[in-house]
């Protein structure tokens, strides 16, 4: 199958999905109550970040800087994983679980 | 309706479903199945446009590593606590207000001025060889050698807590 043309409509439903993905991923991290779901909100809002690219690959001069821009959030997404990993391995061993109300430090509650 | 936009519709919608299975469902282990299967949707997306390069990165890194990484570690630590919302339903007000007033400009730009609609078809024609060139093989080397880094300072964290 060739191609499909990047219509107006084509890049309204792209956009529509990937504004929905990132605000189901922000909804997620503010409702989270665990260390694990925000690391899935997180990964989430990458996939918006991925889907919100699709567009650039239309225009010729920027297609490189999308690739580069969907590999910079790969190793993004990747950073943030082991930084979370450590996080929900050190609360483990500090307060036995893995509650995000066991983070005393910074936060604010609107 | 074309037979490829009602592909794109009805993929874009799978990837919309399965989000808000991740909103909604309270078991972190079926959170985590319902991401892995929003992303992918979007990369089967990537794929019906015939970017296949994007398509491989998103499976086999992002959905096969760290996807699988985050399902096995929400099997783990399964908690089924129900999700609790930490604002006021009243920020909805402002959010549906811009959120209207940006439809409204980007609607009457486009009604305005029809060459937008008459200009902006386009085909997507990526090529991995013409990304292979000095300066992005140098942001290859710089991402790599950052997250290495990362990952011996993490390391240390760890061992200090140990």
């Amino acid at each position: 199958m060739p191609a499909m043309n990047l219509d107006l409509t084509t890049v309204s439903i792209i956009y529509a999905t990937a504004l929905a993905i990132l605000l189901a991923g922000y909804f997620t991290a503010i409702s989270c109550k665990d260390l694990i779901r925000l690391l899935i909100a997180l990964e989430l809002m990458f996939g918006g970040v991925f889907m919100a690219l699709i567009p650039l690959f239309s225009v010729a001069a920027l297609a490189s800087p999308a690739f580069a821009a969907a590999i910079i959030t790969i190793f993004t997404s990747g950073g943030e994983l082991l930084i979370l990993i450590a996080a929900i391995v050190i609360q483990d061993r500090r307060k036995k679980n893995i509650f995000v109300s066991g983070i005393k430090a910074g936060g604010e509650r609107l | 309706m074309s037979v490829e936009m009602l592909l794109l519709l009805a993929l874009a919608g799978a990837a919309a479903l399965s989000t808000l299975g991740v909103l909604l469902s309270r078991d972190n282990f079926y959170s985590a199945v319902f991401m892995s299967l929003t992303l992918v949707s979007v990369a089967t997306i990537y794929a019906f446009f015939s970017l296949l390069p994007v398509f491989v990165l998103i499976v086999f890194v992002f959905v096969g590593a760290i996807g699988i990484v985050t399902v096995a570690l929400a099997a783990t630590y399964r908690t089924t606590a129900a999700p609790e919302f930490q604002f006021s339903l009243l920020w909805a007000v402002p959010v549906v207000a811009t959120a209207a007033i940006l439809g409204y400009s980007i609607y009457s730009y486009a009604t305005a001025v029809p060459a937008v609609t008459a200009v902006s078809i386009h085909s997507i024609s990526f090529s991995v060889e013409n990304f292979v060139t000095s300066e992005y093989t140098l942001l290859f080397l710089f991402l790599t050698s950052l997250v290495v880094l990362l990952l011996l300072s993490v390391l240390n964290i760890y061992k200090e807590e140990g």
